[in-house]
């Protein structure tokens, strides 16, 4: 196959290449919209032989998990990719997995959650394994999802980490969108991620050992997670070694977070994923029309690159953490990250507004943008901002009135 | 930037036509995005796919609601209200129509105050291809050519490209149809857009709704009803009533409930709802229903 070249693929093409060049050698697959084409690709690497290993189909996310992290746990290199609906399905085995301290690559295409069903993307998902101790990737484009698997696979391998590496994009919005992705040289690629051989113990045959313990009274318990937060927060070292050798070997370089047209900017949009796309693109015209806004673009979710984000946005006086995905009863969930993490400066900015929107794929677009920078600059502002508007309105009731919800009922 | 949205349906080849459009611009050099839209929908439902085609990297993604070019490959979107293949259409949009009809004729149908062209791609597919259903290399083709910066070279090279990818085995006649359309049809020349200041949107507050309004809860049964699928058939069944023994097979078959009994217990296809799956006429113990190409699919 001749590599080292540029073709247009889709989000998903780009992630099943990140995987067959990161050359996994076990895939175990069930399959979900948006996420299919991921796994489909890779079974027909396998079926024709352009992958060496073992594809096989699950009946369930729930053992798909379980048998990734078993895999993991004998020493080869494994990759698996799941979406919405069978995330939370396989959620024990997350946390299961993660506790077994094994490494694997895991791609996550965004769509948001029933109920109602949907096939289009937020980031409820996503953010519904924030706390299973999985590092986390975010992609803005096509690029990033092929380059993270293989910085995703460097990072979860390190022996300092031994963690799942999530690799998040947005359903339709990346993963069925097509844009030039560059595929490195196989050799290059190998300098950077080479065959993996773990250093530390694994499953061999007759030489028994156990990782699943259970422990009682605590102490032991809590030793294990307090040692699996170390691990997860020492990654963010192994991100940066990671991403500065990358740069070094492919020229493109990943910082945990984006800084867009950062350096004078009044106004600072904090998102992720591929609608940073279209804040960018805001940024440009808000510009145009003297709006000196920035953009500050979340690529390391898990650990959360505290002291980065803080540097990056304290000096700046307005920003708005815009977030794709909604907590009820509370709100955007990025948004107490955001705060906390610049609580201690004491030159943080003077507003930090939340934002909640793109719910269920719904577009985020210029005029928001241009909503959210009034809503940065009213003192009033203490809710967040729902993108929410007239047109909105009316699409919703152009639906209601066929569901025909009788007002007589709802006046009691 | 160019952006270009094509209209079809599913099966036609729509999305393989933004596919080969994307990369032919690729290839000549050009940033190139494409991407399909549908939902949870089949062969014969209304499907959208863009291109977006530019000199800088493409800060877009997703629909493209002000097109400068749509390509409309089957024309009887045209008056589908949920298909709105002309939605967004303006002074500087040129419309391309895959159309027996004559530009002045379609113009007189339309009152577009974009520039509208048209050629007959379903023929030229029948010329070339000896069908014409699928139109991926047929809308590509007058797609490239429309944008004007994409080379007959790198056209060939990405029908091929697309096609050998898909596995299909009839390129050499595709690049003969690629070139005689490309010759068919000139660069178009668009108006400049006005480039508009953003201004916000209106928002809305939202106030808490009682339980009814509040959650996805139906309460008039029965709606589907108002979703027409009709349009979705590239064949339609006909029951032959001569020989039909009113076993109701067809009538327990039917996935979407579009076989009903009429008097005399007949079974009656819904031909508003019917999308052509052809079940029935397969599940027929004694072959009674009959497929029939649906009137306009290949004229």
């Amino acid at each position: 196959m001749k590599t080292d070249n540029k073709i247009m693929l889709t989000g998903n093409k780009a992630a099943a290449w990140g995987a067959r060049m990161a050359q996994v050698e076990y895939v175990p697959a069930f399959p979900i919209t948006p996420q299919t084409e991921i796994v489909e690709t890779l079974a027909q690497w396998f079926a024709d032989g352009t992958l060496q290993g073992k594809f096989t189909n699950m009946d369930s996310e729930h053992s798909m998990f379980m048998a990734a992290g078993a895999a993991a746990a004998t020493g080869v290199r494994v990759f698996t990719a799941s979406s919405s609906q069978g995330i939370l399905h396989g959620m024990e085995s997350l946390y299961t997995i993660t506790g077994w301290r094994v490494p694997l690559v895991l791609v996550n295409v965004s769509r948001a959650l029933a109920t109602p069903i949907t096939l289009e993307p937020d980031h409820n998902d996503v953010m519904s394994t924030r706390d299973c101790g999985l590092i986390q990737l975010h992609a803005e484009t096509c690029q990033e999802i092929f380059d993270f698997i293989l910085i995703g696979h460097k990072i979860a391998e390190n022996p300092q980490v031994c963690l799942p590496v999530l690799v998040n994009m947005d359903g339709f919005y990346l993963s069925f969108t097509r844009e030039p992705v560059l595929i490195p040289d196989k050799k290059t690629i190998l300098k950077f991620l080479p065959l993996f051989e773990p250093v530390y113990p694994v499953f061999q045959a007759s030489q028994p050992m156990a990782r699943a313990s259970a422990v009682f009274g605590g102490s032991t318990y809590s030793y294990f997670k307090m040692q699996h937060n170390l691990a997860a927060h020492h990654a963010e070292k192994v991100f940066n070694d990671a991403t500065a050798e990358f740069s070094e070997l492919f020229g493109r370089t990943y910082e945990p977070a984006e800084k867009f047209h950062m350096d004078d900017a009044d106004f600072v949009f904090v998102m992720s994923n591929s609608f940073a796309t279209k804040g960018k693109a805001a940024v440009l015209k808000l510009r145009q029309q003297g709006i000196k806004a920035g953009l500050l673009k979340i690529r390391l979710f898990r650990p959360f690159p505290v002291a980065f984000i803080a540097q990056a946005l304290c000096g700046h006086e307005r920003v708005a953490v815009i977030d794709q995905n909604l907590a009820p009863g509370m709100g955007g969930i990025t948004y107490p990250e955001i705060v906390s993490s610049l609580y201690p400066y004491e030159n943080r900015p003077k507003k930090i507004v939340s934002v909640i929107g793109g719910l269920g794929g719904k577009d985020i677009t210029e005029s928001d943008f241009m909503s959210i920078i009034d809503h940065m600059k009213n003192s009033d502002s203490k809710t967040p901002l729902y993108l929410f508007d007239q047109e909105d309105q009316r699409a919703f009731q152009r639906i209601q009135k066929i569901a025909n919800v009788k007002k007589e009922v709802s006046s009691s | 930037m160019y952006r270009i949205r094509l209209h079809g349906r599913g099966g036609q080849g729509i999305k393989t036509a933004s596919q080969i459009l994307g990369t032919a611009a690729f290839y000549s050099g050009y940033q190139a995005q494409d991407f399909p839209l549908y939902g949870a929908e089949r062969r014969g439902a209304p499907i959208v796919a863009f291109t977006r085609i530019s000199e800088k990297p493409v800060l877009e993604r997703g629909p493209i609601s002000s097109p400068d070019i749509i390509l409309v490959g089957d024309e009887t979107l045209l008056d589908d209200p949920q298909a709105a293949p002309l939605c967004g259409a303006d002074e500087s949009t040129a419309v391309f129509i895959n159309s027996t009809l004559e530009t002045s004729v379609l113009q007189q149908q339309l009152h577009l105050s974009s520039s509208l062209l048209k050629l007959n791609l379903t023929e030229l597919c029948i010329q070339h291809l000896n069908k014409g259903t699928v139109l991926s290399t047929a809308l590509a083709a007058a797609g490239a050519r429309l944008v004007g910066m994409i080379t007959l070279e790198a056209l060939l090279k990405a029908v091929d490209a697309e096609l050998s990818q898909q596995g299909i085995g009839s390129i050499q006649e595709n690049l003969n149809l690629t070139k005689e359309i490309f010759q068919n049809l000139f660069p178009v020349v668009l108006k400049p857009r006005k480039e508009k200041t953003i201004s916000p949107s209106e928002i809305i507050l939202m106030e808490q709704a009682n339980i009814e309004e509040a959650a996805p809860i139906i309460l008039s049964p029965g709606n589907m009803i108002l979703r027409k699928t009709g349009n979705w058939r590239v064949q339609r069944p006909e029951i032959d009533y001569e020989h039909c023994n009113h076993c109701l097979i067809c009538y327990a078959r039917c996935p979407d409930g579009a076989i009903s009994l009429g008097p005399d217990d007949k079974p009656e296809i819904d031909y508003d709802h019917c999308k052509g799956c052809l079940i029935c006429a397969q599940e027929c113990p004694g072959h009674f229903i009959n497929t029939v190409r649906e009137a306009g699919v290949e004229s």
